[in-house]
């Protein structure tokens, strides 16, 4: 598999992925370290978890407990359920192994590039997509080393990192906003936040503005 | 919970999710719970990101969260809901208020 085309092909048309997700690695790495885990365990979280918003809710939200943590986890993970039934239906019968270790980065980026790849007809989508996966894997690890242990000298509130924090999640969800359902649903949560941010102690107020806003996303068509 | 319970509790769900219809595939759910599926990632990751950008009322920086949470927004909207695009204009935003509201 490593040497066939598709595998080739999956490694060039990831080598920026590689950098980008490096470049959130050396960010997470300096977040989480400074939201008081080791940097030891700052990487062993990047080795096991391999999700940059989970992992980025995970240090945002420490102040708040462990219980909005899981449930953050929970509610970004929801989001791999298409995408898990999606990939399911381009690899097709593959032996459980192979299943298990495409199962474990299925991230956004890799798997936007893998379906791409697939509708523009690559021949081998396991192979493409381990390669894509391989140098996601890299940079989040490497980034995350680098900044947990050489970039812990920066100080997060001077460099405005968090704010840096709320864009990336505001990026994460300027794709997602494809319909009208989709503006009310962004429009909502802003509203949720506010009032929750106002009236509800801070273990509730993110989860509880998600689910109500996507309540109103439920109810509303496209 | 210790950190390392949550980490292994965070890295259960996510692979959970992720495996979900790798591991027997099936159909996705739809209707309503399929809809509301589709919608709760968006609403997170903008309730995440309001928090940490607008919220904070008692922030001395408010001013410049808000110039870069306007940034981001635009920044979305002139680079195609670019995720470098949003990051890009709302940090040069969030630096220049900063920098010029001292």
């Amino acid at each position: 598999m490593f040497g066939n085309a598709s595998f080739r092909k999956g490694a060039r048309d990831s080598v920026l992925i590689l950098f980008a997700v490096g470049a959130f690695g050396v960010a997470y790495g300096v977040l989480a370290v400074d939201a008081g885990l080791s940097p030891a365990l700052t990487l062993f979280s990047s080795v096991i978890i391999v999700s940059g918003a989970a992992q980025f809710a995970m240090v945002g939200l420490a102040v708040a407990g462990p219980l909005p943590v899981l449930l953050a986890a929970t509610g970004l993970g929801l989001r791999h359920l298409p995408m898990s039934a999606r990939l399911a239906d381009i690899i097709e019968s593959q032996p459980l192994l192979t299943r298990l270790r495409l199962a474990f980065i299925l991230v956004d980026e890799t798997f936007g590039l893998t379906i791409r790849a697939h509708d523009a007809g690559v021949e081998d989508v396991v192979a493409y997509k381990t390669a894509a996966d391989l140098m996601l894997y890299s940079g989040w690890i490497i980034g995350t080393a680098a900044g947990a242990w050489f970039v812990s000298s920066i100080d997060p509130e001077a460099a405005g990192i968090g704010v840096l924090f709320g864009l990336l999640f505001l990026g994460l969800a300027a794709p997602m906003v494809k319909v009208r359902r989709d503006w009310v649903v962004a429009a909502a949560a802003v509203v949720a936040t506010l009032i929750a941010t106002a009236t509800l102690p801070v273990a509730w107020q993110i989860t509880t503005a998600a689910v109500a806003s996507a309540l109103v996303g439920m109810v509303i068509d496209e | 919970m210790s950190d390392l319970a949550l980490v292994f509790g965070v890295a259960v769900i996510t692979f959970g999710t992720r495996v979900a219809f790798l591991l027997r595939p099936r159909a996705a759910p739809e209707g309503r719970i399929g809809r509301f599926l589709d919608v709760f990632p968006l609403a997170l990751f903008i309730a995440i990101a309001t928090s940490g950008l607008v919220a904070p009322w008692g922030s001395p920086e408010l001013i410049a969260n808000l110039a870069g949470a306007l940034g981001g927004v635009i920044g979305g909207v002139l680079f195609r809901r670019s995720l470098w695009g949003v990051l890009g204009l709302g940090a040069a935003c969030f630096y220049l208020a900063r920098a010029l509201t001292g």
